[in-house]
């Protein structure tokens, strides 16, 4: 259990500079997901924190003590690797007491700390089988068993569900969060899937090219982007994106693409004539008989049973919508697409800044 | 599979039997020739039969029970090559593994240089070294002493097995070190407990080509050793050339001793010899 805190954390492979100043804090018990594209720094910044890269500048503090010049082994923190990095040459148990063992911890502690963890992940019965002997699924929990049993102030994950299948890796992702319910462990999560993040998180960090682009609990994100980049990263599928001119009139607000207007939310900043970026969620779509609203062309219907995915054509640029249910439309019927102003969202061009 | 013979097979099986069987009697013939040469008596050896008209075994007992002029001290000799062979490939062990250690695992600054320094002596032919290198026993005051003959021997053998082990524990996992660090781990802890199991096969390999290389050195031995009392076997087998009648029953059958011990523990460890050093072999 502890707080952590990032200030004005900055890093430079070589002469590439990987992470620009970044500042942020985890409370106690949190469970904070850094999401991002690959190279965006989120797992250099999680190794700094590891103490397996070196801080060029800025502090990182646990318990408000700066750990910057400790090694990892004094930190109190535990890592799980997206490639487990588990001990070929030894079984399950010595695996997740390696820890107690270097430390000379009494036997019967770490045999106890030992089965204890083996209890909450189901290892029982695999206590003296070898890591070759394992299922991707059963590595995974001997890696976080091996987290459990040092009982560290801080858990680290790095990208951990990457190397498993889909199913499976749903599976784990539920037993990682019940075992945060469980312990209640200050936990940092690395992943660039959006949708662990936002299953996983009590508040994401979403990050781009070294830099932090929003913090918030997910459903903040999804709601409320910040950014362009945001909107278009959080949520599957991504929401629909398109270029057009703001225009407010008699009280009315909306955005001119082609033929086309699209509601705007009366609140929504921007001035007379601005280029902007207008997005909607493929879930906010309403799609209605055509003659009313927005017309538009049914390329693609993909049913999922509890959903239905449509591909649409609406002048030049298409369009995901999700419906809740079942359609009669057919590819090539036309529809009229009608939207909640509330729920959409308008960038200013260029910076990709939400306009509010 | 079906199991008929087509054209196809048959004349690739040709082929390989074409390279096969030349391969086979090459190697095969000079030790069948030390295996004649050591069953048959003294009168019969040189007279070109293929199989002695009466197979004897009189020359091994001559040998083991040291009734030879040049035989004298085949047990204290045989020793000393037991002793060299098992101490070059101990301390190469160490002095290979601690370096691949450092060079691969700790990346200790200037690791690389040292290492293709090392692998440099490699330009120089040992032959051209020897002189040099008994000016610099003599220096120490080792000449005379079987440590010179091993503290040579590491110096060969020392270069070729960093390489092959630094190749070899580049292979291991990143993650593994990083895991064990955040797990605690001191760096010699790292290098007992986690890097030496992982390794095992490649210790053995390069183990194994460094006591071999010491067993069978010659020049060094016959340069760097001179009493009798302390020569390898080797050498020993080599001044049975100096007189004018060499027993030459002799010289094969504790010849045929002498390369017994590298056959076994060939065999032994040919699962990691094959797998151990072309490890490596291609940067991959």
């Amino acid at each position: 259990m502890a707080v952590v805190a990032f200030k004005k954390i900055e890093k430079s492979f070589g002469k590439v500079k990987v992470i620009h100043g970044i500042s942020f804090d985890i409370a106690d018990g949190e469970f904070v997901v850094l999401v991002g594209p690959s190279g965006c720094g989120k797992s250099t910044l999680l190794r700094m924190l590891a103490g397996l890269e070196e801080i060029d500048s800025g502090d990182i503090s646990i318990d408000g003590r700066v750990i910057n010049e400790l090694d990892s082994k004094d930190r109190d923190i535990a890592m799980v690797f997206q490639s487990y990095a588990l001990y070929p040459h030894m079984t399950v148990r010595d695996n997740m007491g390696f820890s107690l063992k270097l430390r000379r911890a009494d036997a019967a502690l770490t045999s106890q700390r030992v089965a204890n963890a083996a209890r909450i992940l189901n290892l029982d019965t695999l206590l003296d089988r070898y890591p070759r002997e394992l299922s991707g699924g059963q590595r995974q929990r001997v890696a976080m068993g091996r987290a459990i049993v040092r009982d560290p102030k801080v858990f680290l994950f790095d990208e951990p569900l990457s190397n498993l299948d889909a199913k499976l890796r749903v599976a784990m992702r539920a037993e990682i969060k019940a075992l945060h319910q469980r312990l209640k462990t200050t936990t940092v999560y690395v992943t660039h899937d959006q949708i662990e993040a936002m299953t996983l998180a009590d508040r994401i960090v979403v990050m781009n090219d070294g830099i932090i682009e929003q913090i918030g609990t997910p459903l903040e994100l999804f709601d409320q982007p910040c950014s362009l980049f945001v909107a278009q990263f959080i949520g599957s599928p991504a929401m629909n994106v398109f270029t057009g001119e703001l225009h407010r009139a008699d009280g009315q607000n909306w955005v001119q693409a082609g033929d086309n207007r699209w509601p705007v939310a009366a609140t929504a900043a921007g001035s007379e004539g601005q280029s902007v970026n207008y997005g909607i969620r493929p879930g906010d779509i309403v799609i209605a008989p055509p003659g009313s609203g927005i017309p538009a062309r049914v390329i693609v219907v993909e049913p999922t049973g509890a959903e239905t995915e449509l591909l649409l054509e609406v002048g030049a640029s298409q369009f995901t919508v999700v419906l809740h249910g079942r359609t009669q439309a057919k590819p090539d019927d036309l529809v009229g697409l009608q939207i909640d102003a509330a729920k959409t969202h308008l960038f200013e061009q260029g910076s990709g800044k939400r306009l509010v | 599979m079906s199991k008929r013979w087509t054209w196809g097979k048959v004349s690739l099986e040709a082929r390989l039997l074409l390279i096969g069987i030349p391969v086979f009697l090459w190697t095969m013939i000079p030790i069948y020739h030390l295996f004649l040469f050591a069953i048959s008596s003294k009168d019969s050896a040189t007279s070109g039969r293929l199989w002695p008209k009466q197979p004897t075994l009189q020359n091994f007992s001559i040998v083991l029970e040291q009734k030879h002029f040049y035989l004298n001290h085949f047990w204290q000799q045989l020793g000393n090559s037991l002793l060299i062979a098992l101490a070059v490939g101990a301390i190469t062990l160490f002095v290979s593994t601690t370096a691949a250690f450092a060079i691969s695992r700790l990346k200790v600054q200037g690791g690389r240089s040292v290492m293709n320094l090392a692998l440099f002596t490699y330009f120089i032919p040992a032959a051209f070294l020897a002189v040099p290198m008994y000016k610099t026993m003599a220096n120490y005051g080792l000449l005379n002493s079987r440590w010179s003959l091993v503290l040579a021997m590491v110096t060969i053998a020392s270069p070729y097995c960093i390489w092959v082990l630094k190749q070899a524990s580049d292979k291991l996992p990143w993650e593994l070190d990083e895991a064990a660090r955040m797990d605690g781990a001191t760096p010699l802890q790292l290098f007992r407990l986690v890097y030496i199991p992982l390794m095992v096969p490649s210790l053995v390999a390069v183990g194994v080509y460094a006591l071999l290389l010491a067993w069978n050195e010659y020049l060094y031995g016959f340069l760097l050793l001179s009493k009798t009392s302390d020569l390898t076997l080797a050498v020993a087998l080599g001044n049975f050339l100096a007189a004018d009648d060499s027993p030459w029953e002799l010289l094969m059958a504790t010849g045929l001793i002498y390369a017994l011990p590298p056959a076994a523990i060939y065999y032994a460890f040919k699962r990691y010899m094959v797998g151990g050093l072309t490890s490596g072999a291609v940067k991959s």
